[in-house]
């Protein structure tokens, strides 16, 4: 929180405080579906339930990371909360503030402390725009800093992104994919945002520039008290960058703590799987996987009770019919596993399942 | 190569100098020296996606042929039309020599007579007397009266009665007329001259006088010119024509020599006459040859006219040149229209989608529905009716063009777009909340505009090529305005095509080079916009 601008934003705003914590952004039971058009008058038919029903709270100047296999909702959840797609239902507060409320002039003027780092850095440009064009026509745009600083303005965000001065008056086909992503990167912070969604931003450059990237996005976030929220495939990478991990399943958020904590002991058997699939490099290592079976279901239809249970190598009988409660397992770290009931919530759970003779085969379903 | 002492020393010392020199240079450089050092922006060409495509359109050997094609071709349209010395619509004459019909000419083989002085010489008594020179009777009996028919000479009979003691009249086929115009000739000297003339004398006597038969059948009195005689009887075609006694004279010689044709002064000047005979009706036809002033219709290719000139008498090469104008000012301001149209529509319908993108989609599919071409034929053949002006409807060809035009521009701004506006780009300017007008004007039409030359630049080819189509079929442009198009109309008969080529064939090649020109600029364009040629 060095920066002083920042520091300015803050007493210009009250910073509403959730249980003594600072929290930037609070998502509150986000629903995202999309609706599945067909028949001959375009009547929707189902809804793909990309999101259903996450929560999660960043820490201003903190990271979170978001992991979980492709289709599982991350992106869709980055950007219902940047308001690029409508919500279904559910609050998102940025700073307190819904951002679902705000009218479209009102959103306008919020946009910039709300910004995206993409995956492709070679589609996020506009190829007719030279690049000094690309990161500065929005902070014309805003007026976030005079007419007469612009430039020097453009310059030192460019230096702060490993950028070179004469680099503004190229285009962008004459980058590689790095310094692509540094433009994407330099664009995003010149417009002095508090958050920055990064979806899977080092996923499409190699792993040398990767570890430059990650650097990059660390050291501004220590020069401006950036927030992120990180999505990303690559563990290891958000092992790195992260202060708390968020772990999605097929719309759900299966499991949320600190980074050393879910690192540590992961609890639910879906973060398990996935984190024992970490490579080490040590070819003498014997890795012991978790190998789940079967592709992730479809989010248009997705399985009764808990969503994992067709995988999980740990499901009872409640997982086919009863879906798990979000709880705070241990202090800090929340799970939605039913490993993890307590007697009375074994109990509600068990009501779920049909009055019917005893399974004779028991948990295996 | 040897070299004393001395002159190493002073090798050397220069060499030093150099050296010394060379570095102050550098020193007092250094600063500047920095600006101008390999950086890495200088070392490097910064090149705008503009210049990319100049340079690799350039790089395209056939595009830039037919870039250069189509700047010749408006260089010759635009520059040529005000260069050139004659008008679109000026009409050129020439002066053709023509045969007319003048006069008719026929040997006199029937007798014709003439009675002395009040005798009674009538129809009766004739027809008796022709029948007795048939028959070889030197007298027949009329009514109680004995007319003597005396051989005078060649075909020339005189009539007499009371044996021999009266002369009634004489028969004869050789024409004697007055030199003086409607004088009769007293009876004396046309029985003088014909006896003369039958029995082939060249002078005789009369009343103390000396007369004298010239060649030709003048009869002269002392040098003057009283009577011509002459076998052959000339009339003139029509009433207006006046046959000058001179005229018939040579006329008569020509005929008696066997000519064709004669030269015949007049107060008009030296003119030619043609003597045809016609064998059935046995009789002579002149003709005269006059000048007359027509319109230099199909001139072949001269100085003056270096294509020749048209139908009308028009000079080619300019009407060549005007119909360039018309020819690419229709394609480009119908493939402007279209593009207007197109652009707005498309746009929106890319950019807004929904309701918007259904509703202007399916009034593309409506206008891709409708058949252009009997809709412009039709249109075409009710204009022909209202008797609008050429100019206006030159107006409304564009129009109509334009219009049904649009529709497959509409379809390609809406496909770019709508693949456009899914890019990441446009998420992200959304996501720094950039005006929409911005997002369109700075984000979604630069990169719209290459398809768009390109989808141009081949439609004002085929524009033009409809243009010429409609025009050919008289239902484009229309005379006095030229164009490439109606020009090729003048070739609608195979006599046409086959004997004057400088009417179609430099059209037609107009046509051609201007259209491949287009279409090897598009294709050019298209590959120079294409990032992934590298080339």
């Amino acid at each position: 929180m060095s920066n002083t601008n920042q520091n300015d934003l803050r007493e210009n705003q009250a910073i509403p405080t959730v249980d003594g914590e600072d929290y930037l952004l609070e998502v509150k039971n986000l629903v995202k579906y999309f609706p599945i058009k067909g028949g001959f008058f375009g009547r929707t038919v189902g809804q793909v339930k990309a999101v259903d029903g996450v929560s999660f709270h960043i820490k201003r100047g903190t990271t979170m990371g978001l992991v979980g296999e492709s289709g599982c909702g991350k992106s869709t959840i980055g950007r219902t909360i940047l308001r690029l797609h409508d919500k279904t239902s559910g609050q998102v507060l940025f700073n307190g503030q819904d951002i679902f409320s705000l009218s479209s002039s009102e959103l306008r003027k919020l946009r910039p402390k709300l910004q995206i780092i993409f995956q492709d850095p070679y589609s996020s440009l506009s190829p007719r725009l030279p690049v000094g064009e690309i990161i500065g026509e929005a902070v014309r745009e805003h007026n976030i800093v005079p007419a007469a600083e612009f430039d020097d303005y453009i310059t030192d965000i460019m230096k702060q992104c490993g950028l070179q001065e004469f680099h503004k008056d190229r285009y962008p086909h004459e980058f590689s994919g790095g310094q692509r992503q540094r433009i994407c990167i330099a664009r995003a912070l010149a417009l002095k945002p508090e958050f920055i969604l990064c979806d899977e931003p080092v996923s499409a450059l190699d792993v040398s520039i990767q570890a430059q990237i990650i650097n990059l996005l660390r050291e501004l976030q220590k020069n401006f008290g950036l927030t992120y929220l990180f999505i990303s495939h690559d563990l290891s990478v958000v092992e790195h960058i992260s202060d708390t991990v968020g772990v999605m399943y097929l719309g759900n958020m299966v499991e949320f703590a600190e980074t050393e904590k879910i690192f540590d002991h992961p609890l639910h058997p879906y973060t398990q799987a996935l984190f024992s699939a970490i490579p080490v490099p040590d070819p003498n290592y014997k890795m012991d996987r978790i190998v789940l079976e079967g592709s992730i279901p479809s989010p248009a239809n997705p399985p009764a009770g808990c969503k994992f249970h067709t995988r999980c190598s740990k499901c009872m009988e409640v997982c086919q019919y009863a879906a798990p409660h979000w709880k705070e397992v241990e202090p800090g770290h929340f799970c939605a596993c039913h490993l993890y009931n307590d007697a009375q919530e074994q109990a509600e759970a068990e009501q779920a399942i049909p009055a019917k003779a005893p399974a004779a085969d028991g948990k295996k379903a | 190569m040897k070299f004393n002492d001395k002159d190493k020393n002073d090798i050397l010392a220069a060499k030093l100098n150099e050296q010394a020199e060379a570095q102050t240079a550098v020193d007092t450089t250094a600063a500047s020296e920095e600006a101008y050092s390999l950086n890495d922006d200088r070392r490097v060409k910064v090149l705008s996606p503009g210049a990319m495509v100049a340079k690799r359109f350039f790089r395209n050997r056939i595009a830039v042929v037919g870039l250069v094609i189509l700047a010749a071709m408006f260089l010759f349209s635009f520059l040529g039309g005000v260069i050139s010395p004659y008008e679109e619509d000026q009409l050129f004459y020439t002066e053709t020599i023509q045969k007319k019909e003048y006069a008719g000419a026929v040997r006199n083989n029937d007798f014709r007579f003439l009675a002395s002085g009040d005798a009674k010489f009538d129809s009766a008594i004739q027809a008796q007397v022709v029948l007795a020179v048939t028959t070889g009777q030197d007298a027949v009996t009329y009514r109680d009266t004995t007319y003597h028919v005396n051989r005078e000479g060649e075909d020339f009979y005189s009539v007499t009665t009371d044996g021999q003691a009266t002369l009634v009249g004489i028969g004869y086929k050789d024409v004697v007329t007055s030199s003086v115009e409607g004088q009769k000739l007293p009876f004396d000297l046309v029985f003088a001259t014909l006896k003369a003339y039958t029995n082939d004398e060249d002078a005789f006597e009369l009343g103390g006088e000396q007369y004298t038969i010239a060649e030709g059948g003048v009869v002269e009195k002392g040098g003057e010119e009283v009577a011509f005689v002459s076998r052959y009887v000339i009339n003139p075609i029509s009433p207006d024509i006046f046959l000058s006694r001179d005229f018939q004279e040579q006329l008569v010689i020509a005929l008696e020599s066997g000519a064709d044709k004669f030269t015949f002064t007049d107060e008009n000047g030296e003119s030619e006459y043609f003597i045809d005979y016609k064998p059935d009706v046995k009789n002579w036809v002149v003709r005269q040859e006059t000048a007359t002033r027509t319109y230099d219709r199909y001139a072949a290719p001269s100085a003056k006219h270096w294509l020749g000139t048209d139908r009308n008498g028009m000079d080619m090469l300019t009407r060549l040149m005007y119909g360039g104008r018309v020819s690419l000012v229709i394609g480009f301001i119908v493939e402007l229209i279209s593009l207007i149209i197109g652009v707005i529509l498309g746009g929106l319908a890319g950019y807004f989608g929904k309701w918007v993108d259904f509703l202007i989609m399916r009034i593309v599919d409506i206008f891709y529905c409708i058949p252009s071409t009997p809709i412009i034929i039709i249109l075409g053949a009710a204009m022909d009716t209202m008797g609008v002006d050429p100019q206006i409807r030159m107006l409304y060809l564009m129009l109509i063009l334009g219009f049904l035009g649009w529709p497959g521009m509409a379809r390609l701004v809406r496909g770019q777009i709508l693949g456009l506006r899914e890019q990441e780009f446009m998420v992200a300017t959304e996501a720094s909340g950039l005006r929409v007008s911005r997002r369109i004007f700075k984000h979604l039409v630069p990169n719209v505009i290459p398809q768009l030359i390109v989808s141009c630049t081949m439609g004002i080819g085929s524009t033009i090529l409809i243009e010429a189509t409609l025009s050919f079929l008289g239902l484009g442009v229309k005379f006095p305005f030229a164009s490439w198009g109606n020009i090729i109309n003048d070739v609608n008969n195979t006599f046409v095509l086959q004997n004057y080529w400088f009417i179609w064939i430099p059209a037609g090649i107009c046509i051609l080079l201007t259209v491949l020109a287009f279409n090897l600029v598009g294709d050019g364009l298209r590959d120079a916009f294409d990032p992934k040629m590298k080339r």
